[in-house]
């Protein structure tokens, strides 16, 4: 009784990176620990991966 | 005026887009109505004739009047981490926060209404067929027998979720897949199912539009790729994401798809076959573009936070001294 495209679904893939920085209230920014704005790092938002398509999918439809 | 950004703490990509706001010093608060109650409080007062509403989060306090635009990024549902979270309090909340916005002269990217209307995905495919924009041959269907049809007439076939959802239940993840032609079709009897003929590409193609702006970055497919990795979301990493342009027989149908949608941006998903046609696939109302922007390079965030950053009508008009209008 299971719909036909559910017949393709996978374990969902929780992200596996530690995500390096915390959001600061005041600066309505999330914030690396050595205090740097995270989403300057280009380098930690690759590795991260948190700015990828498929990051919103659990929650939002929209990728 | 300030720009309000409705969207949660952990969302690094509209981070990009307030650190632009920053430098140009436009003022902005940042809301997750999630928090109303908590962290998050509104106000508004209709008396003699007029509405004075404010919100305040995170010690900063603003007018709902002097909001110049308000960007729906990746917001939780208002009052979800309320003391005594419930779906009537979200409905609430949803009214009181949503209501009063709505009532402002605020610029909205997107609109909740033209939002909402965008993510149905037959929506977008019939509307890009009217744009003039190469649809893939796609069957939506209940039927087992139209199913087996279809597959008959394009051996070549995906199967993809209606709505775009992953199921959490447990939670799973269904990205587009293969399906073989000897398929047993029986099962599309259990839920609609969303069958599509398969475009050998070449490449994938994200188109990220805003306002007026197209920004589009390509990623080539390896000639060797596993030809049953066909979402590009789940595949190796393979070929960067690279800029490009846009063909000129495909601009003018994403300029009318986005002005019949009424959307101020969106993330568009095409394939690029052998011969170099785009063929749609999805627009994304609020698609990801921060991936696309560390890849290539592209100024997305700068432009949206231009787009986020122009005046209001009635600003202009004060600005300019005249009733001009600056798009």
């Amino acid at each position: 009784m299971q719909p036909f495209a559910l017949n393709y679904a996978r374990p969902a893939v929780e992200l596996e990176a530690v995500i390096p920085y915390v959001y600061d209230a005041g600066l309505q920014l999330n914030v690396l620990l050595d205090g740097r704005v995270a989403a300057c790092d280009f380098a930690v938002l690759r590795e991260v991966g948190t700015t990828t398509s498929t990051a919103g999918s659990k929650t939002h439809f929209d990728d | 005026m300030t720009v309000l950004i409705l969207t949660c703490e952990e969302d690094v990509t509209a981070d990009m887009v307030v650190v632009h706001l920053n430098a140009s010093g436009v003022p902005v608060v940042r809301v997750d109505p999630a928090d109303l109650t908590g962290g998050v409080a509104l106000s508004g007062e209709y008396v003699h004739g007029r509405f004075r509403g404010h919100l305040s989060a995170g010690g900063r306090l603003v007018s709902i009047g002097g909001l110049r635009s308000v960007w729906v990024r990746r917001p939780g549902a208002p009052a979800g981490r309320a003391v005594q979270p419930s779906a009537w309090l979200t409905e609430e909340a949803a009214q009181a926060l949503y209501g009063m916005l709505r009532g402002s002269d605020a610029r909205w990217m997107n609109h909740p209404d033209a939002a909402r209307r965008a993510r149905h995905k037959p929506w977008q495919l019939r509307l890009a067929q009217r744009c003039g924009l190469p649809v893939p041959a796609t069957l939506i269907t209940t039927f087992p027998r139209a199913a087996r049809e279809f597959a008959e007439r394009y051996p070549e076939l995906v199967v993809k979720p209606v709505s775009g959802a992953h199921p959490q239940d447990p939670p799973r993840a269904v990205p587009t897949s293969r399906v073989a032609p000897d398929t047993d079709f029986s099962a599309v009897a259990y839920g609609p199912t969303l069958l599509q003929r398969r475009i050998g590409k070449r490449a994938d193609i994200r188109l990220t539009v805003v306002g007026e702006r197209m920004l589009a970055a390509r990623k080539a497919t390896a000639a060797d790729a596993d030809p049953d990795e066909v979402d590009v979301r789940f595949a190796a990493p393979g070929s960067p994401w690279e800029p490009t342009d846009v063909p000129s027989n495909i601009a003018p149908g994403v300029r009318a798809y986005l002005r019949e949608a009424e959307l101020a941006y969106g993330a568009f998903d095409f394939v690029e076959d052998a011969d170099g046609t785009w063929w749609f696939l999805e627009c994304n109302q609020s698609g990801q573009f921060g991936f696309v922007e560390v890849e290539t390079g592209q100024p997305i965030a700068r432009t949206i936070a231009e787009w986020l950053a122009r005046p209001v009508p009635d600003e202009q008009a004060r600005v300019n001294e005249r009733n001009a209008s600056i798009r």
